[in-house]
């Protein structure tokens, strides 16, 4: 999806188990991701980010000098990037913890590879946006910088609340987004009650971006669940 | 305790009862006794009889054989007073020496009322004169002074009714006010061992009457706050212990699960090596789910999850869960069929968000576990009367009768307080029930009408 830049990105990772570490680093690499920077406490963790700036944290939160939730709040001081807590403490108390105190994901301890770079990519993707994303459909294009939508060489103006569910559409493209999710995204908490407007408001979509919207191949229908949005050779 | 003013009620009816019961007895024993005395015969009857049985003779009077002999038997004696010379002409044998033999009217007034020199005496009119019958002296006792008010006489049953009506009232006083004192030393013990049964800490004043049974209570309640204690203490330390052990354990699976990845995807392994490390991957997942498992269940067993319950949307909840699993089942071989009604797009129910979502999630994994080459997973939430039901259910292997049996009724052997050999089954299914018992639900487990396993999670409304 256009996402390579976010390879070159800084990471540190900070644990202080040695062999721990060499895997992290072994899964990141293997995934394209080749700045990285490690860490066995939290003093040495302040000086290496002193040193060049992190584009992103993942901690543990027992270390030997510390905790990392501090050593989350005294990076947060020297720049502002996301942190990301991977740790054996999967206490709901901890999680809140560490989500209350600005961290951006909680993985807790046995992950699967492809989990961590699942949410290491998400996170990256979130933070450092991709300038003017314009998105490739079957027919059509969105460019969400203009907030419209080319097809056959016109520009069609997206509506806020079009612009919104085509937004989290395209943050899960590919999966299924729920109808509550939509509709929370549209418009916002206790979203009961707008499961028409919402299948409105995905028909006027449909209209702006298929070629044949009463056959859609770009915004599918997934009965009783929900939307999903396919992008071009995907 | 609502019994105590049940008891009051009930000893007040008894008292109440006891005294008309005893009002009534006095009143028959009395006309039995008088009745008794009436059937000695009245000595007024006598000198009437006497008076009757008197006939003037030739020389004077003579009295029958008959009322002499009813006389002498008495231990009675009898004179006649002549009206007009009021002295006594006739006297019967047995006369003491002390009767006078003459008498003035004024001694005629006092004797009718009372006396002749100690011998109480019963008058009764004749044609000739007044016959007097006298007893035995401290035979009779006479009342000197026989009058009454009218009004006194008038008024007498209304009179009696009061008096029996305030005789209730000050014996219903005095009962009220030795029950209030009782009731009152009472209280504080039956409170006491009310708040023992909720296994609340008591402290009873060991004070009045009734202070043994207080040092009683105080005492029973410091055993039982000891026994708690020590229980939640056991209770605790088994959580921490699980939790313990479930950290230590999640770094060097990290590692294991890590690098059993990387090779199973590794270019220089053989085939076989490559399946050996997926099968290493595999298990360490089912490790790392146990572990949570694990964890989660002895907290809501021991009630030291928090759980944080507010008014959420089931469907939506379930809905996220289905499509989170259609997501990520990338070869399709669990497909998800959403069953839902399609006007049922709201179900609110007060549920913690997390622990429904966990429950579900276990269901459709629990699907997926079991059916090892590929299911179809029904899901679906349905609005009854008074509860929503949540149903999970696959067209796959599913159980036996009896295995369904069991897992409706046996219990887990993490709840099992017996030793067995038998429940050895996930603790899946065990947390789901926990989930929904923890919110007032239930779970019922069944055949799927799609012919596998289905299993309903029933939350109440309200």
């Amino acid at each position: 999806m256009g996402f390579e830049y976010l390879k070159d990105k800084h990471i540190l990772l900070v644990d202080d188990e040695q062999e721990l570490l060499d895997m992290v680093v072994s899964i990141l690499k293997s995934d394209g991701y080749h700045n990285i920077s490690t860490a066995k406490s939290a003093a040495e963790a302040l000086s290496l980010a002193g040193k060049t700036e992190p584009e992103l944290a993942v901690l543990d939160v027992m270390l030997p000098d510390g905790n990392g939730f501090d050593l989350m709040s005294r990076l947060k001081e020297k720049g502002d990037y996301p942190v990301l807590f991977l740790t054996a403490r999967g206490e709901d108390d901890d999680k809140f913890r560490g989500f209350g105190l600005g961290a951006d994901d909680y993985v807790v301890k046995p992950f699967l590879p492809k989990e961590l770079l699942f949410r290491v990519a998400a996170i990256l993707r979130r933070t450092y946006k991709e300038e003017n994303p314009v998105v490739k459909l079957r027919g059509s294009e969105i460019d969400f910088a203009r907030a419209e939508v080319v097809k056959n060489g016109e520009h069609i103006l997206l509506t806020a609340k079009e612009y919104a569910l085509l937004a989290a559409l395209y943050r899960s493209a590919g999966k299924i987004v729920t109808i509550d999710a939509l509709c929370e995204a549209a418009w916002g908490d206790n979203p009961f009650g707008y499961e028409n407007s919402l299948m409105a408001h995905i028909r006027r979509i449909r209209e702006k971006i298929e070629i044949n919207p009463s056959q859609p191949v770009s915004l599918v229908t997934i009965r009783g669940l929900g939307y999903k949005l396919i992008l071009e050779g995907k | 305790m609502k019994s105590v003013p049940k008891l009051i009620r009930r000893f007040v009816g008894i008292l109440l009862l006891s005294s008309v019961l005893l009002i009534t007895l006095n009143a028959a024993l009395l006309v039995f006794i008088f009745s008794g005395y009436r059937a000695n015969g009245s000595p007024w009857k006598t000198a009437e009889e006497t008076a009757t049985a008197l006939q003037a003779a030739e020389d004077g009077y003579v009295l029958s054989e008959t009322a002499g002999v009813q006389l002498r038997s008495q231990g009675a004696w009898a004179i006649l007073i002549d009206n007009d010379t009021l002295k006594v002409v006739w006297h019967s044998d047995n006369l003491p020496d002390v009767v006078p033999m003459e008498y003035t009217v004024s001694d005629i007034a006092d004797f009718t009322r009372g006396y002749i020199s100690g011998y109480p005496t019963f008058p009764a009119g004749t044609d000739n004169g007044l016959v007097v019958v006298g007893y035995p002296q401290e035979s009779f006792w006479k009342h000197m002074w026989p009058s009454w008010d009218y009004g006194l006489i008038a008024h007498a049953p209304r009179i009696m009714l009061w008096v029996a009506a305030v005789n209730l009232a000050v014996i219903f006083a005095i009962y009220v006010t030795v029950n209030t004192k009782v009731w009152k030393s009472v209280r504080p013990i039956t409170n006491g061992i009310q708040a023992l049964s909720t296994g609340d800490a008591v402290h009873v004043k060991e004070k009045g009457l009734l202070s043994e049974v207080a040092f009683h209570i105080n005492r029973t309640s410091a055993v039982l706050q000891y026994q708690n204690n020590q229980l939640r203490k056991k209770e605790t330390a088994r959580a921490n212990w699980i939790a313990g052990v479930s950290h230590d354990i999640r770094t060097p699976l990290s590692m294991v699960m890590g690098y059993a990845d990387q090779l199973q995807r590794s270019e220089h392994l053989t085939e076989d090596d490559c399946k050996k490390a997926a099968v290493i991957v595999k298990q360490s997942e089912r490790m790392r789910n146990l572990i949570n498992d694990l964890n989660l269940a002895s907290k809501l067993e021991y009630n030291m999850q928090p759980i944080s319950v507010k008014q959420e949307n089931t469907v939506a909840i379930v809905r996220q869960v289905a499509v989170d699993f259609i997501n990520t089942d990338i070869d399709g071989k669990y497909p998800i069929e959403w069953l839902t009604g399609e006007t049922l797009s709201v179900c609110m129910v007060s549920a913690d968000r997390d622990l429904l979502k966990r429950a579900v999630s276990n269901l459709i994994q629990n699907c997926i576990n079991h059916n090892e080459n590929g299911c179809t997973i029904y899901v679906s939430v349905a609005a009854e009367k008074k509860e929503c039901v949540i149903r999970v259910e696959d067209n796959g292997i599913g159980a036996s009768d009896e295995q369904i049996d069991k897992l409706n009724t046996a219990p887990h052997y993490m709840v099992c307080d017996t030793n067995t050999t038998e429940q050895r089954h996930g603790l899946g299914l065990l947390i789901v029930k926990q989930i929904a018992a923890a919110h007032n639900g239930r779970t019922v487990i069944e055949h799927s009408r799609f012919g596998g396993f289905a299993v309903e999670i029933v939350l109440p409304f309200e």
